[in-house]
């Protein structure tokens, strides 16, 4: 079982890594809103991107 | 967009979906939603109505919005970048659902030099970025107006970034909670393994210095907020719940410490770390419902009017509030709030002062007649030259007044109080336990004192409150009840004194007819005389009556009365003196005037061909629900007093028709006398306060609990704990059986607690507890609390 010695602390790293990652997520202001983003991933990034605007209108409307 | 098609009666508004009235020849059922429409299908948009789940608003103001470019808006509400880009925050009406977000967030391609905007549904507010040099705040404000959003300046932004500060927080300690609890509880799951079926000594110690090695700093950082308010209430030299908290977290973590070094011994990091864990999520939760609740209450703040139409030379420009100045010469319309302290210079009106001073009677001005901030203007435009502005008003300086008294002093809820108790049980069992096993061996004393302390760490006892309030919090907020903290509901379970405004409270807050003397008929020329005008008595004749024929020659005296001809007859509707000196009257009128106005209603006589006819008596009607209110307020337990700015024949008429003894009917009282009511109330009990208006505020934020009624003034519903959404106040009794309710499932939550402390407490003490047992229990116990506080009764519809 001495595997143990090294695979425990590795696990406890990734965890760490883990609550980091969570804590600049919290930081970066990510979490601060959590109704609208749901929404927003419906969107087409129709008005990002101009250049395929004429072509998936005329989609729409066809 | 088939727009000139003839749309079949039973056609549905292309934008709002209602039905398009017969007739109409247009897709739409009105001209807003045909602008909101052509502008959202102008800039290409159209997806929305594929998107959205609700029927769009068609609600649109068509105002140029100029006040947004004034430097005084600029300096309060806009922020600059180095890079000179702009940025500002604006509530938005309206925005209900994703397409909504969607509608807003495509300004970039509709308003060239727009660089940005982000909504936040939750909040309805925009964050929008724009280059000044190419577009200004006023045409990105229009466009949102003319797309159905119209937009207000975001206020409050600062107690936001401040609250935004603490979620931040809390969640990061949250997260580092629930990750130590999960891995920790992992390693737990090993050492009980091998405890059964044997685990070499070396792996043992692994685990344990592994198990050390998270728990300390993880815990040590997520549970300051218990040791940090466990500090601060001994040195106030108060109890609270979060001392024995914080007593068996750090018993827990130093002797779990000692133990994993020493190498012998029980650790009990994997029920700390739950426990730490289930307490934040409790927090956490209970902080989510508040803020949603105060949220709710505080948008209504950003509607507040911030422009007002200053006359320069002869022009009426849009200017924000903030740029008054004593001096200037500002344009009240009707239906507008008047902006400043002042003396009107032009134009004739009546104003609404019932915010501000408590009277249910307009009031009639002109020239000369001094104005205040915070009345409504009711009948037509007036100039009014500014005396004093902002804080130096009077309105001003009663919200300056409101933020003194507000600062409440805790009340000892119920659980610091049982949590007092608790300590001085657990650390006298302690001591027995010490010094009973000290006998055989101080060790196993010291060990079976300290197990004593862990397992007793009351973490139901800390969830049987937030729990209780989360779940009450929640169902009053479906029902249109906003309850701002959680305290509210402890102040508002005790019964006591209530204090109840009338007017606009208990009363609708507007004149209308209630009674009548002599000629019916005449009811419906009184409505047609006044079908023009916008006075509030002429609001009320023509709301009691449908009009008979078409009034002609109308000649109207401000504030005295109305005259014309109706079918060749001449007609006057007026206050009884300015009729009597153009026609006759009898005996039995004049008695039917006395009477009237004995009973503290307005009266209005009618005259036709030159005879009085008819005599209306207005007065402010009480609401339909009040008496139902106020007799389940008494069933309840409450005293209930009434208060009114009005004479106090008119306070005794009200509280004669709700029940109210004529002892507990306080008319003609100031803002001041309120709060002093409220005060000396307090001494002999809890006192709440029950109103709606400015010259409520102050007693309202005096009080132990403060209930703001639908349709309230902003400062009055800041002040305010409690604000109900819905018009009944019906909602007045619900709250406090609500309040009792969730009181009485905090006592059963805490009983279940309490039991469980004990059986566990004695196992400890008898030297039979297992950590296995302890971390199996406290889950167990939580989840009776848990289930204690769904099945409450508080709030149920």
């Amino acid at each position: 079982m001495t595997i143990l010695y090294l695979i425990l602390p590795l696990a406890l790293v990734l965890a760490g890594g883990a609550v980091a990652a969570f804590i600049w997520t919290v930081r970066s202001g990510q979490l601060d809103d959590v109704d609208t983003p749901p929404y927003r991933i419906l969107f087409d990034d129709e008005g990002a991107r101009p250049s395929h605007r004429s072509r998936r209108r005329s989609r729409a409307r066809g | 967009m088939a727009t000139a098609a003839r749309a079949p009666s039973e056609a549905i508004c292309l934008h709002c979906s209602l039905p398009v009235p017969a007739g109409r020849r247009s897709p739409f059922c009105c001209a807003g939603c045909e602008v909101v429409h052509g502008a959202i299908a102008a800039h290409g948009l159209d997806q929305f109505y594929a998107l959205r789940d609700a029927p769009a608003p068609a609600h649109t103001t068509e105002h140029a919005y100029t006040e947004l470019d004034d430097p005084a808006f600029h300096r309060l509400h806009v922020r600059r970048a180095p890079s000179g880009q702009a940025t500002a925050s604006l509530y938005l009406e309206d925005l209900r659902c994703g397409a909504c977000v969607w509608l807003v967030e495509n300004a970039p391609r509709c308003v060239p030099g727009v660089t940005g905007i982000r909504v936040d549904l939750g909040r309805s507010r925009a964050d929008v970025a724009w280059d000044p040099s190419v577009t200004s705040l006023s045409a990105i404000a229009r466009h949102l107006d003319r797309i159905g959003h119209p937009p207000h300046p975001y206020r409050g932004l600062e107690r936001e970034a401040l609250r935004r500060r603490e979620d931040r927080a809390l969640l990061v300690k949250l997260g580092v909670a629930g990750a130590a609890a999960g891995n920790i509880m992992l390693l737990a799951i090993a050492l009980y393994a091998g405890m059964f079926d044997g685990m070499s000594l070396g792996d043992t110690g692994f685990f344990r210095w592994a198990s050390m090695c998270v728990a300390v700093p993880a815990l040590g950082f997520a549970a300051t907020p218990f040791f940090r308010t466990a500090i601060g209430a001994l040195r106030a030299r108060r109890l609270h719940l979060d001392l024995p908290l914080s007593i068996g977290i750090v018993a827990g973590l130093v002797w779990g410490t000692a133990n994993v070094v020493r190498g012998v011994g029980e650790i009990y990091f994997d029920s700390l770390a739950m426990l730490v864990f289930l307490l934040l999520v409790a927090r956490w939760i209970v902080l989510r419902h508040q803020r949603r609740a105060s949220t709710a209450a505080e948008l209504l703040l950003s509607l507040t009017p911030s422009r007002a139409h200053r006359l320069e030379g002869g022009r009426e420009i849009d200017v924000p509030i903030e740029a008054i100045a004593p001096g200037d010469v500002v344009r009240v319309l009707a239906g507008e709030v008047v902006p400043v302290d002042g003396e009107v210079i032009a134009g004739r009106t009546a104003f609404d002062v019932g915010l501000l001073t408590g009277e249910s009677q307009p009031i009639d001005v002109g020239p000369g007649a001094s104005a205040h901030a915070g009345t409504l203007n009711l009948a037509a435009a007036v100039e009014i030259r500014a005396t004093a502005v902002g804080e130096a008003t009077r309105v001003g300086k009663l919200v300056a007044g409101i933020a003194a008294l507000s600062t409440r002093a805790p009340i000892e809820r119920l659980v610091d109080r049982v949590a007092g108790r608790f300590v001085a049980i657990v650390s006298s069992a302690a001591a027995l336990t010490l010094l009973g096993w000290s006998v055989r061996s101080v060790a196993l004393g010291a060990e079976h004192a300290m197990a004593l302390l862990i397992v007793t760490c009351p973490c139901a006892l800390a969830l049987a409150t937030p729990l209780a309030v989360t779940v009450a919090l929640g169902r009053a907020a479906r029902r249109g009840v906003l309850i701002k903290g959680a305290d509210a509901l402890e102040r508002l379970a005790t019964p006591g004194t209530m204090f109840v405004d009338k007017t606009g409270t208990l009363t609708a807050g507007k004149l209308a007819v209630v009674s009548w003397r002599g000629d019916l008929d005449a009811a419906g020329l009184a409505a047609a005389i006044e079908a023009g005008s916008s006075h509030p008595i002429a609001r009320a004749l023509r709301a009691h009556a449908p009009p008979t024929g078409v009034a002609l020659d109308v000649h109207e005296e401000l504030g005295r009365g109305i005259r014309a001809t109706i079918g060749g007859r001449e007609v006057l509707v007026g206050a009884p003196p300015w009729v009597r000196q153009r026609c006759s009257s009898q005996p039995v009128m004049e008695g039917w005037i006395a009477e009237l106005a004995e009973r503290g209603e307005t009266p209005i006589a009618i005259a036709c061909d030159g005879a009085m006819i008819a005599i209306a008596g207005l007065a402010d009607p009480i609401r339909a629900d009040a008496a139902g209110a106020l007799d389940q307020l008494t069933r309840l337990g409450w005293t209930v007093h009434l208060l009114s700015g009005d004479d106090v024949r008119v306070a005794r008429r009200v509280g004669a028709a709700l029940g109210v003894p004529v002892a507990r009917c306080h008319g003609a009282v100031s803002p001041e006398d309120k709060v002093a009511a409220v005060v000396a109330a307090r001494a002999h009990g809890p006192a709440v306060m029950v109103g709606d208006g400015v010259n409520d505020a102050a007693a309202l934020a005096a009080a132990s609990a403060g209930i703001a009624v639908s349709g309230a003034a902003e400062i009055a519903i800041e002040a305010a704990d409690v604000y109900l959404r819905s018009p009944s106040i019906g909602e007045i009794a619900a709250t406090a059986a609500g309040a009792q309710a969730t009181l009485a499932t905090i006592r059963r939550n805490l009983r279940f607690s309490l039991v469980y402390n004990i059986v566990a407490g004695g196992l400890a003490m008898t030297g039979v507890i297992h950590p296995l047992i302890a971390a199996a229990v406290m889950p167990l116990s939580s989840l009776t609390v848990l289930a204690s506080s769904l099945r409450s009764k508080a709030f149920r519809p």
